[in-house]
């Protein structure tokens, strides 16, 4: 109840601090946030894209988390959260495509422009695509649990490497990309103001504490249909 | 488009409700999924 409640206070406030603080030139007062050149009001969305961004790798490191103790265990309840989570991270990876793409249109003028962070973005929803794919293709509930759990782990190994190194040491338009004439982009070198800050990592806390609940409710309803019928949960 | 291009702050709007409508869609199947193991579990 706790998770929910505190959960509930805190996306409200990201929400109404992160849409609803002015932007200032020349900031005053704690709730002005500065003006980002060649961002100006869409540096909001560094409070709602990142965290969906964010999301999906916490997700898929949990989900390598559980096959590497289902691999340990043999307990199907850990494929189960394996699954779960790898779920959550591909709906979250979705959703970090689809809102870059639409700041995209507006910043670099069309939806996709394969830049580094867009392609390994893309190749990263290929590899869980693949995840979900040899799930379903395979009948036997411990075979499919075994080699699902072993492709996790491969699957999340690249994970820090497509987030966090490719776009970084290749030169590209996203912000943070190598060259970006505006240093290494907001996120990386903490330009951000104390109270963009403030509303930013809030925000990650925020989002980190749904995908919390999610993945509980996901397990729960998993668990009620394994309990049902075994070979057929996923 | 020209329009958003002008008042960005609509972008930033478009793209918390794309994320909303994402969440809501993935709870909107868990509810499903929930709904058929209640309705099974009666029978």
């Amino acid at each position: 109840m706790a998770l929910r409640i505190t959960l509930g206070i805190l996306l409200t406030l990201v929400l109404c601090a992160g849409i609803g603080f002015p932007l200032s030139q020349n900031p005053q007062h704690w709730y002005e946030l500065p003006v980002i050149p060649g961002l100006e009001e869409k540096a909001r969305l560094i409070f709602f894209h990142v965290p969906t961004a964010w999301l999906s790798v916490i997700a898929f490191l949990t989900g390598m988390v559980f096959s590497v103790r289902y691999l340990r265990r043999r307990d199907p309840m850990d494929d189960l959260r394996s699954s779960a989570a790898a779920g959550l991270g591909f709906m979250f990876c979705i959703l970090a495509t689809l809102t870059g793409a639409i700041w995209a249109k507006f910043n670099w003028g069309s939806f996709w422009n394969w830049d580094p962070r867009e392609t390994s973005i893309f190749v990263l929803l290929l590899i869980y695509g693949a995840y979900f794919s040899l799930r379903s293709a395979i009948e036997n509930q411990e075979k499919r649990s075994t080699l699902s759990a072993v492709y996790s782990i491969l699957a999340a190994i690249t994970v820090p490497f497509f987030i966090f190194i490719l776009p970084r040491i290749t030169s590209g338009l996203h912000p943070g990309s190598k060259g970006d004439p505006d240093g290494a982009g907001p996120v990386v070198q903490f330009q951000m103001s104390p109270n963009m800050r403030v509303i930013f990592f809030t925000s990650l806390f925020a989002f980190t504490l749904l995908f919390i609940w999610m993945f509980q409710l996901r397990v729960r309803a998993g668990k009620l249909e394994m309990d049902r019928d075994p070979q057929q949960a996923s | 488009m020209e329009f958003l291009g002008q008042h960005q702050l609509y972008i930033v709007m478009l793209i918390v409700v794309a994320i909303w409508l994402g969440i809501y869609w993935y709870l909107f199947r868990l509810d499903r999924r929930l709904r058929n193991l209640e309705q099974q579990s009666k029978h």
